[in-house]
């Protein structure tokens, strides 16, 4: 669009102002805000004594906040690679031509529409001993034998798994889209053309069908992997960071300590420990994209 | 080879599918039904009791209300906003407009978790605790919105433009008269995840309400549950009311919201 400079900044800064007042009051401002944070003790109620950088020396020696870090890791690790598989077998069950094609795509999808909430809940019931529906299933085919039980939810290893599938099921739809519209952009004539020269249906997943999804796979990765470190809520509705703090991730932690230890500035130093390990990690995304780019170019 | 595959699909599709189907016969059962094995929850007797109960001596009515509430502002406000900036980045040739886009570009990188307590302090300092505005305010500025809309605009002819400005239209009228029209699916797109993901969200109203008459949904939904015992018909009453509306929301709209999910490249 053409118009004259002068014209051009005023009317620019009239459209911005909306987002940008927003923007800068309550993403900008609380990043330089959490700064000051850091260097007081800092409770629910107000600003106290000046620590300097105590509350930086503390954090990188407090064995619950590595421990925790750890566990957000964990998370990391549990979900990402199952959440690719997943995800790309769900693309292509709901890629292929059958009478239940639209039943695929949206079973697939609807529980990511759920609140945190509700899906935690159910996933704590389905997963609940004596007449949870897992184990009650499991009991129904005699996969579990009568009088056992599997306490999914008080022993560490078995918390994992239940955290780590009640994840999936919420949250694979977005990336199921995803995978799901990045095959349908292969071109048919691909296939025809591996079929005639004799390919079978598992030579042209692997020849064809992934390497066309390895860009956006890239991509899901790595989001993947950012989501997964900001875990809290699924945890802390169905173990609440249990047995014994083993579950606990990152997230938890801050809320505590600033909630329920009532000490906002140190619970801002972990914060911005989590966030420098986040900024590596787009930064590290960021970078991966651009090679990509240039790979290409 | 074929069958095994199809079996394989329906399968999966009946894991995804179970707790959903599972959670709705549930909520029908009368309360304290002995369960023996798991087909006695999905036998009947059928009864809406419990729905009633839940609906009329809780206050899970108002705070569905307050999370439509939110919700709608929110959708309405942020897409607004973000229209706006888009438009701004996309067709208005001012200084710094690079700057400017990576300025908001930087806010993809700053996650929300990690910079949740000093907002908690920058909302207590400016009286936004336990208010609707505190709910809704801080909640307007989407990157991700500006950008995507952004891109769609972009997308628009310059020459459609100018062929208004000839005629002596501005900025605004060319924003009102062309951009809206043309953007409408990016914006519904938009506007849906939006709403989605307002009516879902958990992590702020958690911090910043107290006071139980502001409750939102999602935050309404552990305070109920955790004062049931044992029993699971309340529990999943609670539930199903506040997913049914989420998922008939879906059913309308699946189309713009795979839409959206598609364009945006981004989880919400």
């Amino acid at each position: 669009m053409k118009m004259k400079k002068w014209r051009a900044d005023a009317q620019a800064l009239l459209f911005l102002l909306p987002f940008l007042i927003v923007y800068g009051l309550f993403t900008i401002w609380p990043m330089f805000k959490g700064v000051e944070m850091t260097f007081y003790k800092w409770t629910l109620i107000r600003k106290m004594d000046f620590l300097g950088w105590d509350n930086y020396s503390k954090v990188l020696q407090d064995r619950e906040v590595w421990e925790a870090l750890g566990h957000s890791l964990i998370f990391v690790v549990l979900t990402t690679p199952t959440m690719l598989v997943l995800s790309i077998s769900l693309a292509l069950i709901a890629n292929r031509k059958s009478v239940l094609q639209k039943f695929y795509r949206s079973i697939f999808f609807i529980p990511s529409v759920l609140s945190v909430a509700v899906a935690s809940y159910l996933g704590l019931f389905v997963f609940q001993p004596y007449t949870g529906l897992v184990n009650s299933v499991l009991h129904l085919i005699h996969l579990l034998p009568g009088g056992t039980e599997i306490f999914w939810l008080t022993e560490t290893r078995l918390a994992w798994i239940a955290i780590t599938l009640i994840t999936l099921w919420w949250t694979v739809g977005f990336n199921f889209i995803l995978h799901l519209s990045a095959i349908q952009e292969i071109p048919d004539e691909i296939y025809e053309a591996a079929r005639l020269d004799g390919a079978g249906d598992r030579q042209m997943f692997w020849r064809i069908t992934l390497p066309y999804l390895a860009p956006i796979t890239k991509t899901i990765t790595m989001l993947q992997i950012i989501a997964s470190f900001k875990v809290f809520m699924q945890i802390y509705i169905v173990t609440g960071g249990g047995p014994l703090d083993s579950t606990r991730p990152i997230i938890q932690l801050i809320y505590q300590t600033g909630f329920k230890s009532n000490d906002l500035g140190y619970a801002a130093t972990m914060s911005y420990l989590l966030f420098v390990i986040l900024l590596v990690l787009s930064a590290l995304q960021y970078w991966m994209n651009n090679r990509k780019g240039a790979e290409l170019s | 080879m074929k069958w095994v595959y199809r079996l394989v699909s329906l399968f999966i599709a009946v894991l995804f599918a179970g707790p959903l189907v599972w959670m709705l016969f549930v909520s029908v059962k009368e309360e304290g039904m002995k369960i023996i094995t798991v087909m006695d929850w999905f036998t009947p007797p059928y009864s809406l009791a419990v729905y009633q109960e839940i609906l009329s001596g809780t206050k899970l009515t108002n705070w569905i209300g307050n999370s439509l509430l939110v919700a709608v502002f929110v959708t309405v406000l942020t897409v607004a906003a973000a229209a706006l900036a888009g438009f701004a980045l996309s067709k208005i040739p001012f200084r710094y407009r690079t700057l400017m886009f990576f300025v908001v570009l930087a806010g993809l990188l700053i996650p929300g978790e990690a910079t949740i307590i000093p907002l908690y302090q920058v909302a207590k300092d400016m009286n936004l605790l336990n208010s609707y505005q505190g709910l809704i305010i801080p909640a307007l500025a989407s990157p991700v919105a500006v950008i995507v809309l952004k891109s769609f605009f972009d997308g628009i002819p310059n020459d459609l433009l100018e062929s208004v400005q000839i005629d002596g239209g501005g900025s605004w009228r060319i924003f009102m008269r062309i951009m809206l029209p043309l953007c409408r699916p990016a914006l519904a797109s938009m506007a849906i995840l939006t709403f989605i993901g307002s009516w879902n969200n958990f992590l702020w109203p958690f911090l910043s309400i107290t006071d139980d008459n502001l409750f939102t949904l999602p935050m309404g939904i552990p305070t109920l549950i955790s004062q049931y015992s044992e029993d699971y018909v309340k529990p999943m009453v609670v539930n199903a009311i506040a997913s049914i509306p989420i998922i008939v929301l879906f059913v309308i709209f699946e189309r713009q919201i795979v839409k959206g999910i598609s364009m945006s490249g981004i989880k919400g």
